[in-house]
């Protein structure tokens, strides 16, 4: 193993030799780095700018520079030619950072860094698994990012929401310990493959044996160069992204016992294991089988915290400081969650710096109160909006007079929803639509009476005159069936209901057959009836209609409809059909 | 269009040369062979002279009783003259109708190229990782917490899909043209059943067209770090959003935005119907990854405006479509299925029944040829044309006395002009309909209404009972039925400045006709008097025009009346129904049954009834006579049905099969006697049933029917609650 | 620098020691009665007059069962150099009898130096077994078959155990079968035909008594007197060590701590906890150190859960909670909803969201699993129809609600007055 490492970091001084000089008389030193001397005289001024802060940081930024800012192909092509990969993949990397930094970087979360940098220890000391837990968005992924890129230990990393079965994310694992790099000289295949947690516990074995040993010898070497300060150390970390999510692989009966006792399976105690979820632990009892892991908990931010998240690289701290005391509170009673907040600020302080012209200046007082009665309106339409759809800047326009005309620019959206129907939908496929809102609306019993000869008006007045006591229990029986959603009817009963539906439409239509008898609008009953069938298929596509069940002519299939009441409405208002008549309600 | 080809293909057999329909349709020919022979029952049989006995005009042409091979072989090189002739013809219509949805969606296609291009400088603009950051496995740290990503809301304002398939198709092509990556998903790719294991494999394979067995977004993420792929943006294209199952959705789009700084993914959702519908589909916390853009394509009513505008109006004015025609086509698109493709397609058989039909629809095509300078290589010999001259109706109709081609060419040429004329009208009350919204669809239907009524001279009394066509006739129509008439009271209302627009846009689209042109320019010089009565000498300047009218009421009024009474003219005048024209049958199409039967199958019925009566469709000599009366000789699952008409929804299995067995039991010594009579002809029941069929196999054939019309999908099954009762499926349909 | 290496040295030293169990259970095999040294009996014995054995390890997650096998074998490796050769399986890996068998077959051939091939099929395997048995049997070399989790093999239909143990009533094969399970009733979860095959000797390991952790944790914490380490050093830490053994405050928590589990795997992730929290300036454990491990490792998650949550969940909580109580046939967002409208209605509460936004607080519940769904048809119906239930008791909303500092006050009215 050592006999292949050497080269190896040879290679990678030889990088830095050839960023700091130029490309192709690297080529000429990997040719000739193939000696000892050449290697030992490389390690020496080679490995500082790997292993060390401080000044020699130089070169490496001018091979960051080489390699971003030249989008041209070829040197691409070189720059994935010159840098086979090494131990030192496995490192955050970047620039390193100390820990005041880090802990600055990270508002308010001082104590969950100092712990975990007491749980990772000094160098080269053993440690138990770690369970890292905390809702979603508050910093766990990045602090131990940022941690590990402090302490320039080696890392595994691995997510197991973007390695969603166990295969891949043995494979990945895997990939990443074999120093294995995807490309399209390999066919982007993996470095081996394995499906079984056995086949991965061997292949893990072996692979964490040799990174192990190259490391032992890296820190050897590096002793030997006096320079332990930033040694990388022993031990080798893996770090389980999205933990929650492995309880959904094949139901969890194995996996998530096995991956916690992976530590125990192999103990080899350069090996440190971490789980990083986003539910508590307690949330795994239901398949015990495991000793629980070390637990540290990353709470949600608080107000505060959020006011200095969201403060960090501000152009104008003042206006922004002012803003967020306007928005952060009201906003905070509904979530405190980053990721939420961060768009929604976005969008909103646009609105906040409007009459502003110039967003450079620092706000006076009676200036925040200005901006604050501007902003004031739009909070209310921002909080109850969770998902705002933005246009392309001609639509903008259009929508900007629509707002100079109609005022708010919420209102007139459901202003228009409320109004007409957005898309285009066949007249047969309309009135199909409703009757199935009707049929899982209404309960079955009330069909006869609803849809009697005469078109159910009349049938509304018999039910006029049952007794109030029939009348409460019949509203409290059809709240209850409001609440349990919209029910499932055959496909009988549907038919049944669009062929009433239909003819009662089309008898008392009287304007507008009047108008175009002579152009005969209406195909008649038969017209519409003819292919109800290809409707209902293409209605089941469109979602408005959800189909249970398999085949529609075997077993009987029942169908849900899945449109909310404003949209059958504003659908009955484009046929002019009195939907209100029929609906079961007091 | 692409989608309305393979209808041409397959439906052209079928009008030219039934018989090898019948050759492929021999396996189940309960259900085909039914509709096969409406087929040729209706639409044209083999040889013209069935063809002739079909057209429009049914007049009995004096020699249609004589078939020599003369006619018979020329009758062949006219189909061959007709299907080439209907061939480029229609080339042309669909080369029209594909540049006018290109025109319609490229001003979209633009903006959402501008919009993704805005979107990749956003990503690039955070600083791109280096090559060693980019394919690690664990998100790069640069200082944004944002992790949305970038996705386009296409909204096609249509419920039905078909139209935007290829509107999609086009948009990837447009993008790829410009230099992005594009891949493009179905929601075929985000069926539950592949889970997302099979959607990651899709994209991969979409972008790179290596396929490996385990199907992982960091190999995307390391093929666009090499060779120079990360100077050019990624986009996805997934074309029907509501189709795509939930789940899969929202494992996918949070695996692409932890992968967004290393995987640029901009995202292009097809929505068909509402935004509303994403917000249904996803979860928020999926959402939350979004940040949306949203687009709209025109609606399919503007489409199938500017379709009709172009094909109907403008381009290849010389074939058009009657009233029943239109009013079919209209109400099919309005209440049957709200898609071009089928509009088109309609339109396609429509033209190719009017070329099988008319054999001087030929014609046309050489006119069309002429348009653009080329050889009129559809020429007839000149006698046949004579000839079929000779069968028009319209030509028998108004006398001409001399029977050369002279006047058929300028009798033609007048048709086209005629035509010009007409649609120019047409389009120019549409120009002042489109104030209000009219659409060109219901304003097409209704002038072709009007030219049919006012049609009647002619006395072809079949249609609406109106005398005659003299102007206040038409008047009273114009007043009485909707959009003409709804146009003039909104254009008596108009503010003058819009009266202008809409002059200066008559000016524009009436530019080729002379007859129009010189009116308007009467109207307008007249306007422009009007604005000289004026105190201060304006010109016909918009602006100062509105400024003065705002004062001066009754001047606009006056200016409002010109106008309309320059329409009025031009309806009256100019909306000449082109059926009183001769030669009209040449351009015009006008039977609605064959398109309609063409068009909607309407299968279920159609089974139900050919079961009902079957042996209309197989005649065999067995079961002639009684058609009414229940034979056992009639095919089993027949006889089965039209038991079961007499059940309710559900059928009593014990009861069915009893009347069954009487039929089949019964009058046994009838077919004794038939048998004697035709031996040679005795069906595949009568060999086994020569003696009394035992019970069980009586049980077999019933079973054996009931499961024939489970399968056509009459009947379900027992259930558990009522094993001994069938039930119909959709019944009553 | 010197100073602050050796403090260094120390703490990764106390760190190494927790993570080591062997060394751990050192001190615990010298007595005579001890599970060690039966072990190692049995063990020898059945090396020694080269007969086959079965033996159960059975008894709590943590009490070292396989740590004290780890050193039995360990010693018997020691002592007859070339006459044992160790199998090694876990239920957790090898549960599926076919790949067990091919990593019994693997490890056989690395013991042996033989070709292993990855194509081998079970039968292959197990008859490939059989003959490495009977030759281990005929050179006098025991193969000890260590089977961890061992009621996992039992699971389904047992084919490896049978196999192995049928392998084993011949005369010529000389194996030991070494079970190691959790589960008290290991044995009764075998088949009768593989029952009647094993000989029913079980080991039981019982958590260590108060007395014994006390003496674990001193063992562990104990520096070396001669060592590396500088001796006054050494002395020094000892001495604090054992100041905080004697410590009251310190005593409650290590019972509390004890008392909610006993196991030694338990009590080390405590000294773990303990020693990362000592500080490098003055090198020594102090009772905080034992005080924050404790805080930190016994932990309230769902309080923690409720801290998190923002104003309008936990209303969403409460009106839940309120249908709970009303004892409503039906709870899903629909119904809470229109509880939460209610609520609204009648106090006038100030924070009154629009439908969708209380969806999303609604599924940000769900995702924290506070609550959850009744049913199991996930993609078919959309989320406000589905039924859902808490996952708290209404005493913990309480106290959650308490502990919430800038909680409005109407919900704590809410929770109190039913209805």
């Amino acid at each position: 193993m050592d006999k292949e490492q050497t080269p190896k970091i040879a290679r990678r001084t030889t990088r830095s030799l050839a960023s700091a000089s130029t490309l192709d008389n690297a080529l000429t030193e990997v040719t000739n780095c193939a000696s000892p001397p050449a290697i030992n005289h490389l390690i020496v001024e080679g490995d500082p700018d790997v292993d060390r802060e401080g000044t020699p940081q130089i070169p490496r930024r001018t091979t960051r520079s080489l390699a971003s800012a030249s989008n041209s192909d070829n040197v691409a092509t070189k720059v994935t030619s010159i840098d086979p990969p090494t131990i030192n993949d496995l490192l955050v990397g970047g620039d390193p950072i100390s820990l005041d930094d880090l802990i600055s970087t990270f508002p308010g979360r001082r104590n969950q860094v100092l712990e975990l940098v007491r749980l990772l220890g000094p160098l080269n000391s053993p440690i138990l698994p770690l369970f890292v837990y905390g809702g979603p968005s508050t910093g766990k992924t990045s602090i131990i990012l940022q941690l590990f890129r402090h302490l320039n230990r080696p890392l595994v990393y691995s997510s197991c929401s973007t390695c969603y079965n166990q295969r891949i994310l043995f494979e990945s694992i895997l990939n990443s310990l074999f120093l294995h790099r995807k490309s399209a000289a390999n066919g982007y295949s993996n470095a081996k493959r394995c499906e079984r947690p056995s086949d991965f516990v061997n292949f893990l074995r072996e692979a964490l044996a040799n990174l192990i040993n190259n490391l032992k010898s890296n820190s050897e070497k590096s002793k030997s160069n006096k320079m332990e300060a930033r040694g990388t150390g022993n031990m080798v970390y893996l770090v389980f992204d999205n933990f929650h999510l492995v309880r959904e692989w094949d139901k969890s009966s194995t996996i998530v016992p096995f991956l916690f006792n992976l530590y125990d399976l192999l103990n080899i105690p350069e090996l440190g294991l971490i789980f990083i979820s986003s539910t508590s632990p307690d949330t795994y009892y239901a398949n015990m089988g495991y000793v629980e892991p070390v637990p540290v908990f990353f709470p949600d931010y608080t107000e505060d915290n959020l006011h200095q998240i969201f403060l960090r690289n501000q152009a104008n701290q003042k206006l922004y400081s002012s803003f967020l005391d306007v928005v952060l509170r009201p906003f905070c009673r509904i979530t405190r969650q980053v990721d939420e907040l961060f768009a929604t600020f976005k969008s909103l302080f646009e609105k906040y710096c409007e009459p502003l012209s110039d967003n450079g200046v620092v706000p006076s007082e009676d200036m925040k109160r200005r901006l604050f009665s501007h902003l004031k309106p739009h909070i209310g339409s921002y909080l109850n909006e969770i998902f705002k759809v933005s246009f392309p800047p001609s639509l903008e326009l259009e929508t900007h007079k629509e707002t100079k005309r109609k005022g708010n620019p919420k209102k007139l959206e459901r202003y228009e929803e409320i109004e007409e129907l957005e898309f285009h939908m066949s007249t047969c496929a309309k009135y199909l639509l409703i009757s199935a809102f009707l049929a899982s609306r209404n309960p079955a019993t009330l069909d006869d009476s609803l849809f009697d000869s005469t078109g159910g008006s009349n049938s509304r007045k018999r039910k006029r005159k049952t007794s109030t006591k029939v009348q409460e229990q019949k509203q409290s029986a059809e709240e209850e069936l409001l609440m349990k959603g919209p029910g499932t009817f055959p496909l009988e009963r549907l038919l049944a209901i669009f062929q009433c539906i239909v003819s009662v439409a089309e008898d008392p239509s009287d304007e507008e057959d009047q108008r175009n008898d002579g152009l005969g609008i209406h195909g008649g009953n038969g017209g519409l009836m003819s292919d109800v069938l290809l409707q209902l298929s293409s209605l089941c596509n469109a979602n408005f209609i959800i189909k249970g069940g398999s085949c529609a002519i075997e077993g009987s299939t029942r169908y849900r409809s899945a449109i909310s009441e404003d949209l059958a409405l504003k659908v009955a208002r484009s046929l002019k059909f009195p939907l209100s008549k029929y609906l079961y309600r007091r | 269009m692409a989608p309305s080809s393979p209808i041409g293909d397959d439906l052209l057999p079928s009008s030219m040369a039934p018989q090898n329909i019948e050759n492929n349709i021999k396996p189940f020919y309960v259900l085909h062979k039914a509709s096969s022979q409406g087929k040729d029952r209706k639409s044209a049989g083999q040889g013209k002279k069935r063809r002739r006995k079909e057209a429009p005009s049914s007049l009995q042409s004096p020699k249609k009783h004589e078939g020599s091979i003369a006619e018979e072989h020329d009758g062949h090189h006219l189909h061959q003259l007709q299907f080439e002739a209907f061939c480029s013809f229609w080339s042309k219509i669909e080369s029209t109708i594909k540049d006018v949805l290109r025109n319609i969606n490229g001003s979209v296609f633009d903006e959402i190229l501008q919009w993704v291009m805005s979107c990749f400088n956003a990503t690039r603009s955070t600083g791109e990782p280096s090559f060693a950051n980019s394919i690690r496995s664990f998100p790069v740290l640069n200082g944004s917490t944002t992790r949305q990503l970038f996705t386009g809301l296409v909204i096609t304002k249509n419920m039905e899909f078909v139209d935007d398939i290829l509107t999609f198709e086009e948009l990837s092509l447009f993008l790829k043209h410009q230099g992005c990556h594009v891949g493009m998903l179905s929601s075929l790719d985000f069926s539950v059943k592949n889970g997302i294991a099979g959607c990651l494999k899709a994209l991969l394979r979409e972008f790179m067209d290596t396929t490996m067995d385990s199907a992982d977004i960091s190999n995307l993420a390391s093929w666009y770090r090499e060779q120079g792929n990360y100077n050019k943006p990624l986009v996805l294209i997934i074309n029907d959003l509501e189709r795509c199952s939930r789940t899969v959705l929202s494992d996918f789009i949070p695996m692409l935005s932890e992968w967004v700084n290393r995987v640029p993914m901009i995202l292009i959702f097809g929505v068909l119907t509402t935004v509303d519908s994403l917000r249904n589909i996803l979860p928020s916390h999926v959402l939350h990854h979004l940040c949306p853009c949203k687009f709209m394509l025109g609606s399919p009513t503007d489409r199938m405006d500017s379709i009709i505008e172009a094909v109907l109006l403008k381009h290849c004015a010389i074939f058009s479509i009657g009233y029943k025609v239109a009013l079919f086509l209209r109400n099919n698109f309005l209440n049957k299925d709200g898609t071009l493709t089928s509009f088109i397609r309609a339109l396609k058989i429509a033209c190719m029944l009017h070329f099988s039909v008319e054999p001087l629809s030929l014609i046309l095509s050489q006119a069309l040829a002429e348009e653009d300078q080329e050889d009129g290589k559809f020429a007839l010999p000149p006698d046949t044309v004579l000839k079929y001259v000779h069968e028009l109706p319209s030509r028998a109709r108004n006398q001409m006395a001399d029977e050369t081609g002279r006047n058929l060419a300028q009798g033609f040429s007048n048709l086209v002009s005629v035509k010009k004329l007409w649609s120019t009208a047409v389009l120019c009350l549409h120009q002042a309909g489109k104030y209000n919204r009219i659409r060109l669809l219901d304003l097409f239907c209704e002038a072709l209404f009007l030219s049919k009524a006012s049609d009647c001279h002619v006395g072809n009394g079949n249609d609406s009972g109106l005398p005659s066509s003299n102007s206040n006739q038409q008047r009273s129509i114009i007043q009485e039925c909707g959009y003409i008439s709804q146009i003039f009271r909104k254009v008596r209302d108009f503010p003058p400045e819009m009266l202008f627009q809409l002059v200066k846009s008559w000016e524009i689209s009436t530019a080729g006709v002379v007859e129009i042109h010189d009116k308007l320019k009467t109207l307008q010089s007249s306007l422009r008097c009007e604005d000289g009565k004026r105190p201060t000498k304006s010109t016909d300047s918009k602006k100062e025009a509105a400024r003065i009218s705002l004062n001066s009421e009754k001047d606009s009024r006056i200016l409002n009346s010109l106008v309309v009474t320059f329409m009025n003219d031009l309806v009256r005048s100019f909306m000449r129904p082109i059926s009183c024209t001769p030669f009209h049958e040449i351009s015009c199409f006008n039977d609605v049954e064959k398109l309609q039967l063409a068009l909607t199958g309407d299968p279920r019925s159609r089974i139900q009834v050919d079961l009902l009566n079957s042996n209309k469709i197989l005649q065999c000599s067995c079961c002639k006579k009684s058609s009414s009366a229940l034979l056992p000789s009639m095919h089993d699952s027949s006889i089965m049905y039209s038991l079961a008409e007499e059940h309710g929804d559900l059928i009593n299995l014990h009861d069915w099969f009893k009347s069954f067995k009487t039929i089949i039991l019964d009058h046994k010594n009838k077919r004794k006697q038939k048998l004697k009579l035709s031996p040679h002809k005795r069906k595949r029941k009568d060999t086994n049933e020569s003696s009394d069929p035992s019970e069980a196999s009586i049980q077999a054939r019933f079973c054996n029917a009931v499961t024939e019309l489970q399968i056509i999908g009459l009947l379900r099954m027992p259930s558990k609650r009522r094993p001994d009762c069938v039930q119909r499926v959709a019944f009553g349909l | 620098m010197g100073r602050e290496s050796h403090k260094m040295k120390a703490l990764s030293l106390l760190r190494s020691r927790i993570c080591d169990p062997k060394f751990i259970f050192k001190p615990l095999h010298d007595s005579p009665d001890s599970n060690y040294s039966k072990l190692k009996f049995m063990m020898s014995s059945s090396i020694t007059e080269a007969c086959n054995n079965s033996i159960l390890l059975l008894g709590p997650r943590g009490s070292g069962k396989s740590a004290v096998l780890e050193l039995v074998v360990g010693d018997l490796l020691v002592e007859y150099p070339d006459m044992i050769s160790v199998i090694k399986l876990s239920g957790l890996l090898h549960s599926d009898d076919n790949c067990a068998l091919k990593e019994v077959a693997r490890q056989l051939c690395l013991e042996h130096q033989l070709q292993f091939s990855k194509a081998a099929s079970f039968d292959d395997n197990s008859q490939f077994m059989v003959a490495m048995l009977k030759e281990c049997g005929l050179a006098h070399k025991t193969i000890v078959f260590i089977l961890d989790e061992f009621d996992l093999f039992a699971q389904g239909k047992q084919r490896l155990l049978y196999s192995l143990l049928d392998a084993m009533q011949s005369i010529t094969s000389q194996a030991v079968v070494i079970g190691i399970s959790c589960r008290m009733d290991a044995d009764q979860l075998l088949e009768k035909r593989v029952r009647s095959r094993f000989s029913h000797r079980k080991l039981l390991f019982l958590p260590p008594s108060m007395e014994d952790s006390k003496s674990i944790l001193e063992h562990v914490m104990s520096l070396p007197v001669d060592s590396s380490l500088p001796h006054d050093y050494a002395v020094e830490f000892n001495r604090k060590v054992q100041d905080i053994l004697a410590d009251r405050r310190f005593k409650e928590t290590f019972n509390k701590y004890l008392n909610f589990d006993s196991s030694v795997k338990h009590l080390l992730r405590f000294l773990f906890c303990a020693v990362s929290c000592m500080d490098l300036q003055t090198g020594f454990l102090t009772c905080e150190n034992f005080e924050t491990a404790f805080s930190s490792i016994m932990r309230q998650p769902k309080l923690e859960c409720l801290k998190n949550c923002s104003i309008l969940e936990l209303y969403i909580l409460v009106c839940m909670k309120r249908l709970e109580v009303k004892e409503q046939t039906l709870c899903n967002f629909n119904s809470i909803m229109k509880e939460y409208k209610n609520v609204h209605d009648s106090f006038r509460t100030s924070d009154y969201y629009a439908r969708n936004v209380c969806l999303k607080a609604f599924e940000h519940l769900i995702n924290r699993e506070l609550i959850c769904f009744t049913d199991n048809r996930g993609h078919s119906s959309s989320v406000e129809f589905r039924p859902a239930k808490l996952l708290i008791s209404s005493s913990e909303l309480h106290q959650g609600l308490k502990a919430y500092h800038s909680c409005p006050a109407i919900l704590h009215k809410l929770m109190d007055r039913e209805g």
